[in-house]
């Protein structure tokens, strides 16, 4: 049921009347900018790019779209890693960037109402000067929008805590690919009126409906935050001692972990003075006042301790704090300067399973000959096997393709799960039978058949 | 058409979009093919041939960029922009294909005497010739004649440079303007004629000679005073003047240098930051003659600020940002006044 046609010209000057002509690019320059997003190696040319202004707007385009059967793929910043915005069978590219006004932040109601090109970073930014928090931070943060990380379902470094995205999604606006605007939730906090398809769009990569007003939930800011760092001799102990400090009645903030390879590449490029000798590199923190923040350090050290942490430091100061998180910013930077090509993955498995995880990613990057260095989320299980290579090189590129597919199904044996925060998009679609089951994804396509009876939201990806 | 750009620094980009949020022309526009990423993916396909060199969107493109680097420092890769836009610009906009309005400006600065002649009828600091000092004041080629009074006020507060007459232009103009050989040959000739290190007033000038001489050889003016005399007194002004800066493109994302300028204005006024003072005034070299709808529209939201921030002084560390806010303060009729650090220095600090 993917639809194909391509619009013609009376569909193009329908859609021009709709957003305005300087809205609607067709030219091949604009074009070419559209069709990758953040993904290696995926690529797709749409056959225009619109970018509309209002739901209003939004709802036009879908209507025209629907009626030629023309494909639609929404956009926020294009920040994905799973190719998720990619046009597989071209149609037209709906850049929500021009929706981009912050409408309210209520500390009465602790919510936030947006247009979803809302910057993640602006959300955060405006909530913190009224002393609230929006939890969710993925690593594009700056850049991506609010519309992208819920259609995505975002994770980020504070997600064993707080939580992903989808926890903080109170409401939703919607245009349906018919051209209905639906609306599900709102300000409240308790609401069960009817299925949760705020919760069903969480993450349905734009392939349901086109989300044009968020409703999102803010906490108070925590006082202040206490960061440390520990090294051990084998990922084994870091692992335990994750299991350790959590154990130990800490809900940290952050639990981010680096392994041997990503050590190595941080040192190479930033100089930090880290120890390149050890398994692995532990970062932890914590938020709140200032006692509990004591006392979870004070604990969490101590785990480190008993499970034999080679050396342990706490931040003194928040430019030591600064220093200390450096390592865990630097690991993407210092990965994507040893080749000109980096798969960044996000294989996910339960928090007891992750030594075996990487352990098993070890075994696979020797066998095959691949630079492969894992970070990632230690406290929710979270992994970003990341290989780097040169895309000149093709057995190589076919090489670490067929290593991923055997480190998908590791995690899939081992309870996980394919992505836990990069999505399905193109580049994992053909794995998610293998972890959903036949069953389940025949009842994906039912729903989108419900949404979308013509197939023209992102097709080709999730429920096609 | 391939061969345009050096593959190592098209390879760099990984597309994550991190430099979009920097980019000003982005902001302008919040289209995807008027940013760092959507430029590089241009690049990318005339160089696989997928669009041609001359597509109008290519050619737009190129010079709707202001080439201020600002998403150099924010790319998580390294990707160096400004010299993948140097090696775009040099393709380009090679002879017939260069703007009329250009022509006279890069004309005028190619020659050595032609840089003097035009110097001679502005009272520019000068000493006969290089007394053998290690280190010289450089005195650009249209701030010699726009601004003489920067390069008198630079002398009083470092007169233990040397300046001597006999130099040209640092070849920056030609560089960001497609003559990226011409360019470089320029900032070697300057090298030559100015042994030893080379203090500059003009940041876009610093960034360019660094790149070519190396950065061990330049000091823009602020680098140098704050290494001559150490770390200054923040927090004791001896004005009650409100200063705010607006920083040079290329010195801040290209050298590095923000934090020097801000210190030394500190020591003479309330120094106010401004939101937007590390980015783009939208002089930008060139652009601001080029394409002034576009310059205007990129320095509305500074000369807001200023006026918001009710500033006495706007400091400048460059002359393009000079003439472009000079020119957007009298148009709002603002009260502020435009000046040079040098000359905010050399009038109200103790020198």
């Amino acid at each position: 049921m993917v639809t194909t046609a391509a619009p013609g010209e009376r569909l193009r000057d329908r859609l021009e009347q709709a957003v305005g002509a300087r809205n609607v690019r067709g030219d091949p320059g604009a074009l070419v900018t559209y069709a990758t997003d953040a993904t290696p190696l995926q690529r797709g040319e749409p056959d225009l790019v619109v970018f509309p202004a209002s739901t209003e707007e939004v709802a036009a385009v879908l209507r025209l779209a629907d009626e030629a059967r023309v494909p639609v793929i929404p956009r926020g910043s294009g920040t994905n890693l799973s190719a998720g915005t990619v046009p597989l069978s071209g149609g037209i590219v709906l850049v929500l960037t021009r929706m981009n006004r912050l409408l309210e932040i209520s500390d009465a109601d602790l919510v936030a109402v947006c247009e979803p090109g809302v910057r993640t970073i602006e959300l955060a930014e405006a909530a913190a000067a009224k002393g609230l928090l929006f939890p969710p931070d993925p690593g594009s943060h700056t850049t991506a929008t609010l519309g992208g990380n819920v259609a995505e379902c975002s994770g980020g470094l504070r997600a064993l805590k707080y939580g992903i995205t989808r926890d903080y999604v109170l409401g939703v606006q919607a245009v349906l690919p018919t051209g209905e605007v639906i609306r599900s939730g709102g300000r409240l906090v308790k609401d069960v009126a009817g299925y949760d398809l705020r919760r069903l769009l969480c993450g349905s990569e734009g392939t349901l409906a086109v989300m044009t007003e968020l409703t999102l939930r803010l906490v108070p800011a925590p006082e202040s935050s206490g960061t440390g760092m520990a090294y051990f001799t084998d990922l084994r102990e870091a692992a335990r001692a994750v299991s350790r400090v959590l154990a130990s009645g800490v809900l940290p903030v952050t639990l981010e972990f680096l392994d041997q390879v990503c050590i190595g590449a941080v040192e190479d490029y930033a100089c930090i003075g880290l120890d390149t000798d050890a398994g692995a590199l532990l970062i932890f923190g914590q938020d709140g006042d200032a006692h509990t923040i004591e006392r979870d350090m004070e604990r969490i050290a101590q785990a480190c301790e008993a499970e034999g942490a080679t050396e342990l430091r706490i931040a003194g100061s928040s430019a030591e704090a600064a220093e200390l998180l450096e390592a865990r910013r630097a690991v993407l930077p210092s990965l994507s300067r040893l080749e000109p090509l980096t798969i960044l993955e996000d294989a996910t498995v339960p928090r007891s399973r992750i030594a075996d995880m990487v352990e098993h990613i070890q075994a696979v990057a020797r066998r095959r000959g691949l630079r492969i260095g894992t970070f990632g989320h230690a406290g929710d299980g979270n992994l970003h096997p990341t290989v780097v290579l040169d895309p000149a090189d093709q057995e190589a590129v076919q090489g670490a393709l067929e290593a991923f597919d055997e480190i998908f199904a590791k995690a899939i044996e081992l309870d996980g799960s394919i992505t836990g925060e990069h999505g399905v998009g193109i580049v994992k679609l053909p794995q998610l039978e293998r972890q959903l089951g036949a069953d389940h994804v025949a009842l994906l396509r039912r729903i989108k058949a419900a949404f979308d009876p013509h197939g023209i939201l992102n097709p080709g990806k999730l429920g096609s | 058409m391939s061969g345009i750009f050096t593959p190592e620094l098209l390879d760099r980009c990984i597309s994550c979009g991190f430099c979009l949020p920097a980019c000003p022309t982005y902001g302008l526009t919040a289209v995807e093919t008027s940013s760092p990423r959507g430029r590089i993916n241009l690049m990318r396909a005339i160089e696989t041939g997928t669009l041609a060199e001359n597509d109008p969107t290519v050619l737009e493109e190129s010079s709707f960029c202001l080439g201020c680097r600002a998403c150099e420092v924010v790319c998580p890769a390294g990707v160096q922009y400004g010299a993948l836009l140097e090696e775009w610009r040099g393709r380009l906009w090679h002879g017939g294909r260069r703007s009329w309005r250009l022509k006279p400006l890069l004309w005028a600065v190619n020659r050595t005497p032609r840089v003097r002649a035009l110097g001679l009828v502005r009272r520019h600091a000068r000493t006969r010739r290089a007394n053998g000092k290690a280190a010289h004041l450089m005195l650009g080629c249209f701030e010699r004649v726009l601004y003489p009074r920067v390069s008198r006020s630079a002398r009083i507060l470092a007169p233990e440079l040397s300046v001597p007459p006999a130099q040209g232009c640092c070849g920056a103009l030609h560089a960001h303007n497609g003559e990226l050989e011409r360019g470089n040959q320029l900032a070697a000739e300057l090298g030559d004629a100015l042994a030893g290190t080379i203090v500059t007033t003009a940041g876009g000038c610093a960034a360019h000679l660094a790149g070519v001489l190396g950065p061990g050889r330049v000091r823009e003016l602020s680098q140098w005073l704050a290494q001559r005399d150490g770390a200054g007194e923040p927090g004791n002004p001896r004005g009650d003047m409100r200063i705010g800066l607006q920083d040079s493109c290329h010195l801040r994302n290209g050298l590095d240098v923000y934090r020097e300028p801000r210190e030394l204005l500190a020591q003479v006024g309330e120094y106010v930051e401004l939101p937007s003072a590390g980015a783009c005034c939208g002089a930008a070299g060139t652009y601001a003659i080029l394409r002034p709808r576009d310059s205007a529209r990129v320095l509305a939201r500074h000369l807001d600020e200023i006026a918001d921030a009710g500033l006495d002084v706007i400091a400048v560390v460059n002359p393009g940002c000079y003439r472009q806010l000079e020119q957007g303060v009298r148009r709002r009729r603002l009260r502020t006044r435009v000046m040079h650090l040098a000359e905010v220095l050399a009038a109200y600090g103790d020198v």
